[in-house]
């Protein structure tokens, strides 16, 4: 990051040249993939149909999510310690759903007729992949709205600028209900899967946990990203938006808390936490280093300090993983295992999409206004 | 479930500008249809031979390729896949020996056709569940979505791949034939009728040999009644028939679509602007753009 954000105009971040080769691969692999197809390109087979393109999907939604949490708590709870992030926050977003966007349409078979989820006729309201697809397409170009004025600005235009401002709030309030309908219904996809993924992680609640999930998952990206950038590029870090994000994310913690252990309990499922398996161990993982340490730290003083949140951020984020990973690959059981192995044009298709992705942001970084000026940022 | 299509869509106008009202009819389910008239089978596991002209009948009326084991001496599948719709499989105990046929169960609520992004898999009010490949994107949730583990998908070609799954002979059915796996058994152990003739059948024949068979007509109310029907004399777990339970799999996913959908649809918004108006207005707005 601190190679990238540098300001000075003259030199090129050395972080550039492997980020812009890894992108160039991942391009060029794509490319491979849609001529020679997903048998050839991919290690997916008809027993894991899913591969490691979905698994990170998962995970960088609510990653991407901070955007969202970002805009509810600084548009509509009056927040205005948030305003500073909002720019950054929302251009994360912004190009993590591209990436999302982009391994998506590589990942669907006949993508051709990707459109075909736009088509009226063909729509399937009771399909939450139909409702994840529509809704995450809406949202990206609401993002594309929110995030227009850093370009409009540099290049002068700027009736646009205030139609946009005039009209954030009805902008900002459809983007904050795209972002509700499409992190629950990426639990509730796989509430058809009752049979399948393993009990400790199916429950009927999961839109709510995949809700509650990417809010304090966004909430700790954005304190990790905060922290990493103002500290690059030598802007005074806000204690009191710190701890602000900190108490967020510390309620959400909660929430998910209570909800997953009532689930364990309602349904009588505390033998399989005790079982001493993969998944057992897995379980307590999460839990212990994705929720309570978080908690831990967000409850204690540390809050006040900006190591607080950047930490718990970091764990919740290690917790999300790992729950993306058994919901959408380990955890969903097949009566034959066989193993699955992402393939290197799998790896490198992922690596470099999200390569592609930091080098657009540190682009804009270096010639856009995306963060505040130092005397605004201590607000 | 409790809430119409009609409803639906009227809360999904009012929250977002009708971006969602023109999707239309989009119903994929079963309808009204009366699962007693569906076209169905039952395949009786204690009078099969194993000798696979159902899995040739299928190949020979749906064009499938073979697959020929290692010496090319027989057409020998081991599990389904694109190529092979249906296939008998030997299930060898320590005493008991069993053979089981492989196809799509044609469920009565079919989970690959409620999880469908593009109804791309429809229940047809004859009783298969049929594939369109013009509609279909190749997502791959119905191979997830269905608990049988039966769709499968054509990973080898370079060209646009499809969904491969037995139809129930959809296009035979049409011009009054049966499936043509069913028309083939030499033994009877697969035939085909209505579904409530059928399960009539069935209980029959356990009800007169108690001791041939377990004590379960499985398809009769398994996952929601299937079309596809099985009797056994070794325990269904053993053929790879899990116990499902009798609720209809789309039940709680769609249950939870018609209360979430509308309910944030019409509820985020009413939420968002309470909040707003409620909380306290910054003086943000001058100090930083947006």
């Amino acid at each position: 990051m601190a190679a990238l954000t540098r300001s000075n105009k003259n030199n090129i971040p050395i972080a550039f040249w492997p980020l812009l080769a890894l992108t160039l691969l991942g391009i060029g692999l794509a490319i491979y993939r849609l001529v020679v197809g997903l048998g050839v390109s991919t290690n997916m087979s008809d027993h894991y149909p899913w591969g490691i393109w979905i698994t990170v999907d998962l995970f960088l939604i609510p990653v991407a999510g901070a955007a969202f949490t970002i805009s509810l708590l600084s548009y509509f709870l009056g927040r205005e310690d948030y305003h500073s992030i909002i720019r950054p926050a929302v251009l994360a977003g912004f190009l993590g759903y591209c990436v999302v966007g982009v391994l998506l349409f590589l990942d669907i078979g006949r993508w051709p007729q990707f459109y075909n989820i736009f088509v009226p006729g063909y729509i399937n309201l009771h399909s939450f992949l139909e409702e994840v697809s529509l809704c995450v397409t809406l949202y990206t170009l609401i993002l594309i709205l929110e995030i227009a004025p850093v370009f409009l600005e540099k290049w002068g235009y700027t009736v646009p600028i205030r139609w946009i401002q005039r009209g954030i709030f009805v902008i900002a309030g459809v983007g904050i209900v795209l972002s509700m309908l499409h992190q629950s219904s990426l639990g509730s996809m796989f509430l058809l899967m009752s049979h399948k993924l393993h009990p400790l992680w199916w429950t009927p609640a999961l839109p709510l946990l995949f809700y509650l999930q990417a809010v304090y998952t966004g909430l700790g990206a954005t304190a990790i990203a905060v922290k990493l950038i103002w500290k690059a590029m030598g802007l005074p870090i806000d204690r009191v938006l710190f701890r602000r994000i900190g108490q967020a994310m510390s309620i959400n913690l909660m929430l998910y808390a209570a909800i997953k252990v009532g689930d364990w309990m309602g349904a009588g499922e505390i033998p399989l936490l005790l079982k001493p398996d993969a998944f057992g161990f897995l379980a307590w993982f999460q839990f212990l280093i994705g929720i309570v340490l978080p908690l831990a730290i967000l409850l204690s003083k540390l809050v006040g300090h900006t190591s607080g949140p950047f930490w718990a951020g970091v764990f919740a984020l290690i917790g999300t993983f790992i729950e993306r990973l058994v919901v959408s690959w380990i955890g969903l059981a097949e009566p034959n295992p066989v193993s699955y192995v992402p393939s290197f044009t799998e790896v490198f298709i992922t690596i470099g999409m999200i390569a592609g992705g930091v080098l657009v942001y540190g682009a804009v970084v270096r010639y856009f206004k995306l963060f505040p000026d130092p005397e605004h940022a201590h607000a | 479930m409790t809430l119409s299509r009609r409803d639906f869509f009227k809360a999904a106008g009012l929250a977002i500008g009708g971006a969602l009202i023109t999707a239309g009819p989009a119903q994929a389910s079963t309808g009204e249809a009366d699962p007693n008239e569906y076209a169905a089978m039952l395949y009786d596991a204690t009078m099969c031979v194993g000798c696979n002209a159902c899995t040739n009948a299928c190949r020979q009326w749906n064009k499938t390729t073979a697959e020929p084991d290692a010496r090319l001496l027989y057409d020998a599948p081991k599990e389904l896949s694109a190529d092979t719709w249906t296939m008998i499989q030997l299930y060898q105990g320590e005493s008991e020996t069993s053979f089981v046929k492989r196809q799509c169960m044609h469920c009565v609520s079919p989970a690959c056709v409620s999880g469908c992004p593009v109804q791309a898999l429809q229940k047809t009010a004859e009783g298969p569940v049929t594939y369109d490949q013009e509609r279909c994107i190749g997502c791959r949730y119905c191979m997830y979505a269905c608990p049988f583990h039966i769709p499968r998908f054509e990973w080898g070609t370079a060209q646009l791949p499809v969904i491969a799954k037995c139809t129930l002979c959809a296009d035979r059915l049409k011009d009054g034939l049966q499936t043509a796996c069913a028309e083939r058994c030499p033994t009877s152990a697969l035939i085909f009728g209505k579904r409530g003739d059928l399960i009539a059948d069935a209980e029959k024949r356990i009800s007169e040999n108690p001791a041939r068979y377990v004590d379960h007509l499985y398809g009769k109310d398994d996952a929601g009644g299937t079309s596809v029907m099985y009797l056994s004399g070794v325990p269904f777990e053993k053929l790879g028939l899990e116990d499902l339970g009798t609720m209809p799999i789309p039940e709680i996913s769609e249950g939870t679509a018609n209360i979430l959908l509308p309910g944030i649809l019409v509820g985020g918004p009413i939420l968002l602007g309470m909040i707003r108006m409620t909380a306290k207005r910054g003086g943000w707005e001058d100090t930083w753009p947006l």
